[in-house]
């Protein structure tokens, strides 16, 4: 009986270290997967071929529908290894201590990013090191059913048109919808007093009968559009250029106020656990096919001048992507930090609410 | 006497024991994830917002800017509004079912019961994709009406309208309404029903005067299981409802979310909650003050 029980005993002290075994060799597993936060759209991986042919399945992505909320759910205790916000995000994640710098050294395409992006003040950290490194940017406007909207003006006021109640939709984030209502209002999106605000509230107001969603959906949209339910929406490139691709009339507009231009790329999270994967991810990212299908999968522009070089000029004009971004800005409104982000974010909620 | 103490006390030892250990992971869940979680709500509701995760201070100005601003008392109506138009549908579609399922099903009452809970076998957002399907521009309903000739032009009335979240709300919590109700009719005594037909009841007055009275615990059941969660519902809105049908979860997760004001969402939920504690009390109240039961 003694005997048995010992051996029983035994049985379950090794099971049971089995079980550890198995269990601690799982969680190894698991960090050794690199953790990238991202938006919908953006874990493809043909963007990383080069990462995952050394390290198959090295990558796990969470995806994201828009910055802000992003940026709560990382601030909440989401401990991602690298995440992709947007530059006028940058200082605000800093703001809150959740990046380390990264070593620019250590990026083997660094020389080749435009200095456009490479210049940009909030990323600076200063002895060799950046807080985001540069990988897409592109433009935000309206795209409309040419067949629909005839010979509509080029302005942003299209989006206010009560003729088309209804039957159009914006992007439901802070550095979108709110910018192209300040830029109408005649007030400076990036740096605006309580008084001005509500001059940007009161035009905000007046487009939320008019639209049928505010939406950071684009696959929705893209079918909306497609089916003629909507006949105008803000969207970024990638719409355009998915539509056009599928034969559906439609144009990407040049308002005379400007389009918007953002740019977005890799920051590194303070307690990331996988720093060298997350610089092997980085640098396979920058290579310059990974730019070239950015650029003629989604019509974005990739950071690198390199990867331009590979894409015909014809290709880039029925893009609507010069190869310079610097280029592109002299007519278009740049996306920076929005000094009141937080109050607009907050303004902007109400508005959709009813208030 | 003192035997007997003596041989029930080890007997009455484990069974409490037995009794501690059965209560303890309700009692756990109850403490840790329930009372613990909502404190910490009513903790945060009354810090100011400074951006960190717990904000500062202590202070009641959340509650005051609920108060006095009108859109969160337009919103809170709104979302009142939907759900109890919601729950209306629901259990009003539900009833049939149910009595159909208690009386009349028959040997098909265990298939039906099964198909009843069909739709929880895929996810929720399942669902509402499908009802997008069925109410968008160029959707099935749209094309089902111009193939029939009713309508020459697809119509934009039914998606992003409050009308598509109460008809997606109402087919998601149909199960939820029907099982309480056939539950409630399936326990009255059958020979109930004998004897008001035996007195010369006609079926109607059967329904009318025994069957819907001794049901309506079921009803309400349903009801309540309904009405609370859709009031605080914001996938539905954010989904198939336009700018028009924003409900109070959907402001709610925006404070948690984009807004960056977690104090002010704890303060709304507190509110919220508050509410619907209200209006259950009042229907409570009405159910005891005129309900026909004795």
């Amino acid at each position: 009986m003694k005997f048995l029980k010992s051996i029983t005993g035994h049985k379950a002290r090794a099971g049971l270290a089995a079980l550890a075994l198995a269990l601690s060799s799982t969680v190894a597993l698991a960090a050794e997967k690199l953790q990238y936060f991202t938006w919908s759209g953006y874990e493809l991986p043909d963007f990383n071929k080069s990462f995952l042919a050394a390290h198959p399945d090295g990558v796990e992505a969470s995806i994201f529908g828009d910055d802000d909320d992003a940026f709560t759910k990382v601030k909440a205790g989401f401990r991602p290894d690298l995440a992709h916000p947007c530059y006028d995000k940058v200082a605000r994640w800093n703001k809150e201590g959740l990046l380390q710098p990264i070593e620019t050294k250590r990026i083997k395409n660094w020389d080749s990013i435009f200095p456009v992006f490479k210049n940009l003040p909030d990323l600076q950290a200063g002895d060799g090191k950046v807080w985001m490194v540069p990988w897409d940017w592109g433009n935000t406007s309206i795209l409309y059913r040419t067949d629909l909207v005839k010979n509509p003006e080029a302005s942003w006021n299209l989006l206010w048109d009560k003729q088309y109640t209804g039957r159009m939709a914006t992007i439901d984030a802070v550095h979108d919808t709110p910018i192209v209502a300040a830029l109408l209002a005649g007030v400076n999106p990036f740096d605006m007093t309580p008084e001005q605000m509500d001059k940007v509230a009161a035009k905000l107001r007046e487009q939320r009968p008019l639209l049928s969603n505010y939406t950071t959906d684009m696959t929705s949209v893209e079918q909306a559009l497609a089916s003629g339910q909507l006949v105008a929406a803000m969207t970024w490139n990638a719409s355009a250029t998915s539509l056009k691709k599928q034969g559906v009339p439609v144009e990407f507009m040049k308002p005379k106020e400007g389009m918007l231009t953002w740019a977005c790329g890799f920051v590194m999270l303070k307690d990331a656990k996988n720093v060298d994967l997350a610089y092997d991810f980085m640098n396979s990212r920058l290579d310059a096919d990974s730019g070239k299908f950015l650029i003629q999968s989604y019509g974005y522009g990739s950071s690198l001048s390199t990867a331009f070089a590979g894409v015909s000029k014809e290709e880039l004009e029925k893009l609507q992507l010069p190869s310079d971004p610097e280029v592109m800005l002299k007519s278009t409104i740049f996306t920076g930090p929005m000094k009141q982000n937080d109050d607009v974010a907050k303004m902007f909620e109400k508005v959709k609410a009813g208030g | 006497m003192s035997t007997l103490i003596a041989t029930q006390a080890p007997e009455a030892r484990s069974s409490s024991g037995f009794r501690f250990a059965m209560l303890l992971p309700g009692a756990l869940v109850t403490f840790l994830l329930i009372l613990f979680a909502l404190g910490l709500v009513l903790f945060l509701a009354f810090r100011g917002n400074d951006g960190s995760l717990l904000g500062v201070g202590l202070t009641v100005e959340n509650f005051v800017t609920v108060a006095t601003d009108p859109l969160y008392w337009t919103v809170t109506l709104r979302s009142l509004v939907i759900a109890g138009l919601v729950t209306l549908a629901t259990v009003v579609t539900a009833y049939p079912v149910a009595y159909y399922l208690a009386f009349h099903a028959g040997s098909r009452r265990g298939l039906l019961l099964f198909l009843v809970t069909l739709p929880f076998w895929t996810s929720y957002l399942l669902r509402v994709f499908a009802w997008k399907i069925v109410l968008a521009y160029n959707g099935v309903l749209n094309s089902a009406l111009i193939e029939s000739g009713i309508w020459s032009e697809p119509t934009l009335a039914f998606l992003n309208t409050p009308a598509a979240v109460v008809v997606t709300l109402a087919h998601a919590y149909a199960p939820f309404a029907i099982l309480p109700i056939y539950v409630a009719l399936d326990m009255i005594p059958k020979s109930l029903l004998e004897a008001a037909s035996d007195l010369g009841a006609r079926p109607f007055t059967v329904f009318r005067r025994v069957v819907l009275p001794n049901s309506m615990p079921g009803v309400l059941a349903a009801a309540l299981v309904v009405f609370v969660p859709t009031v605080g519902d914001y996938v539905t809105p954010a989904m198939v409802g336009g700018p028009a049908s924003t409900m109070i979860g959907t402001l709610i997760q925006s404070q948690f979310g984009k807004a960056n004001d977690w104090p002010f969402g704890a303060a709304l939920s507190v509110c919220v909650m508050l509410v619907i504690l209200v209006v259950v009390l009042v229907a409570r109240g009405a159910d005891r003050r005129f309900g026909s039961r004795t």
